[in-house]
């Protein structure tokens, strides 16, 4: 019940930063009619919603016995290199060690902008991202099993202890900064890859126990707040308008063009 | 080809997980601290000569402590069984092994406590603390520790001795 609430309240908020991306980029399409001069080139730039899967989620669903996860993504282009971005998804992830199994499972989203690093080729719409991110998961954790730690020996012999338990309502938020690229493959099909540097803000742990894993966020480590995360994205892109980019051509290309 | 290859590093180093091991200097679950005083001035620790620990079960049986060993001091860890409410062990004074024969003064002690169990970390698992409930030594014809008193009855760590044994 409570994830439903989440995950609503996750496409909500995500609907909201795309229904500001339209609003914003609306205003930008009173466009100016281009004085073309003979030095320039005009090309059409698409300008719309991509969205997409993370494949790599998808195969370690499919190769990992202890991950199960999916996760939607979309962004749209709010200006010459900036975007609107968001991911949603599911994970489940076990975690094992020597004296603890433990099993988390929630929803989780991920809103904030792309900008696009790289000065494309005229006719290309490639990118290299540097992005920010707000994440917030909300998820549960299972304790399946724990050992008690002594270091002094096993003169009484070790105790197991097998009992389930679930600790519900768990949330954690963290801010992400994302490294990436999307290349255009096909016509409008992108193929990107990225990783992930998170720091975690605040989280709610369960009583006499941590959380390992935090579906968005990845494994936890014990000495800081830093994780770290990659996805393999394939997105299609959504046209909605163009937007005329005029280069001007250097003299170095206007010699050429002489030439020929 | 490079593209490949730079991708496949790249996501191992990411999806790469450090060997979670429990460091030895992390306090997990405590033993139970004695040490020993004289009986004739509480306050001066007095080495007990030849100590030695077997531990019991609950059907009287010894049973050996990992690590205990023959020496004459003033103080010794015990570890209690976390899995019962109380653990006993016999303590000998001047422990000694002549022509296969046990030679010492073995007296027995009970420890009656609660236990608590602690989450301490990802590599360490969970922990038990003691809430120590009482402390007696069965009643012999000779007996060598005289009198005992509880002074910390919260075992969480090794740092002080929990019970005081008089000699």
């Amino acid at each position: 019940m409570k994830m439903k609430v989440m995950s609503k309240y996750s496409i909500s908020i995500l609907c909201s930063i795309l229904a500001f991306g339209l609003t914003s980029a609306q205003n930008n399409v009173e466009e100016k009619k281009p004085n073309i001069q003979q030095d320039s080139v005009v090309f059409q730039e698409k300008y719309g919603l991509r969205f997409g899967v993370d494949i790599s989620r998808l195969a370690r669903t499919a190769f990992e016995s202890d991950y199960s996860g999916f996760e939607l993504n979309a962004d749209y282009r709010l200006s010459k290199k900036l975007y609107t971005a968001g991911e949603l998804g599911f994970e489940e992830k076990s975690t094992s060690t020597s004296y603890l199994d433990s099993k988390a499972k929630g929803n989780y989203f991920k809103a904030g902008i792309d900008y696009n690093l790289y000065e494309n080729w005229l006719g290309m719409e490639n990118l290299i991202i540097g992005g920010l991110r707000f994440g917030f998961s909300s998820f549960s954790q299972t304790r399946d099993r724990y050992t008690i730690y002594d270091t002094n020996g096993q003169t009484w012999g070790g105790i197991i202890n097998e009992d389930s338990k679930e600790f519900a309502g768990l949330t954690a938020a963290w801010l992400e900064l994302i490294f990436g690229i999307k290349a255009e493959l096909l016509n409008n099909v992108f193929l990107g890859l990225n990783v992930q540097i998170k720091a975690r803000l605040a989280e709610k742990s369960p009583s006499n126990f941590e959380n390992l894993y935090i579906p968005g966020f990845g494994r936890t480590y014990d000495s800081s707040k830093i994780g770290t995360g990659f996805s393999y994205t394939i997105t299609y892109l959504l046209p909605i308008y163009k937007k005329t980019r005029i280069q001007k051509l250097s003299e170095e290309d206007n010699e050429k063009t002489a030439v020929e | 080809m490079k593209k490949i290859l730079f991708l496949y590093i790249l996501t191992s180093l990411v999806s790469c997980e450090p060997d979670d091991i429990c460091s030895e200097n992390t306090q997990t679950t405590p033993r139970l601290v004695i040490e020993f005083f004289d009986i004739e001035n509480f306050e001066a620790p007095k080495t007990a000569p030849g100590l030695f620990a077997v531990g019991l079960d609950d059907l009287g049986n010894e049973v050996t402590i990992l690590g205990e060993v023959v020496n004459s001091r003033s103080i010794i860890e015990l570890p209690l069984n976390g899995s019962e409410n109380q653990t006993q062990f016999k303590l000998y004074s001047n422990y000694d092994i002549i022509d296969n024969e046990v030679e010492g003064n073995p007296d027995v002690i009970t420890i009656a406590y609660e236990t608590e169990s602690f989450y301490v970390s990802r590599a360490c698992g969970y922990k038990n603390n003691y809430s120590i409930q009482g402390f007696s030594i069965e009643q012999d014809i000779d007996l060598w520790m005289i009198s005992t008193e509880i002074t910390i009855n919260e075992v969480t760590n090794e740092n002080e001795s929990h019970v005081k044994i008089f000699h």
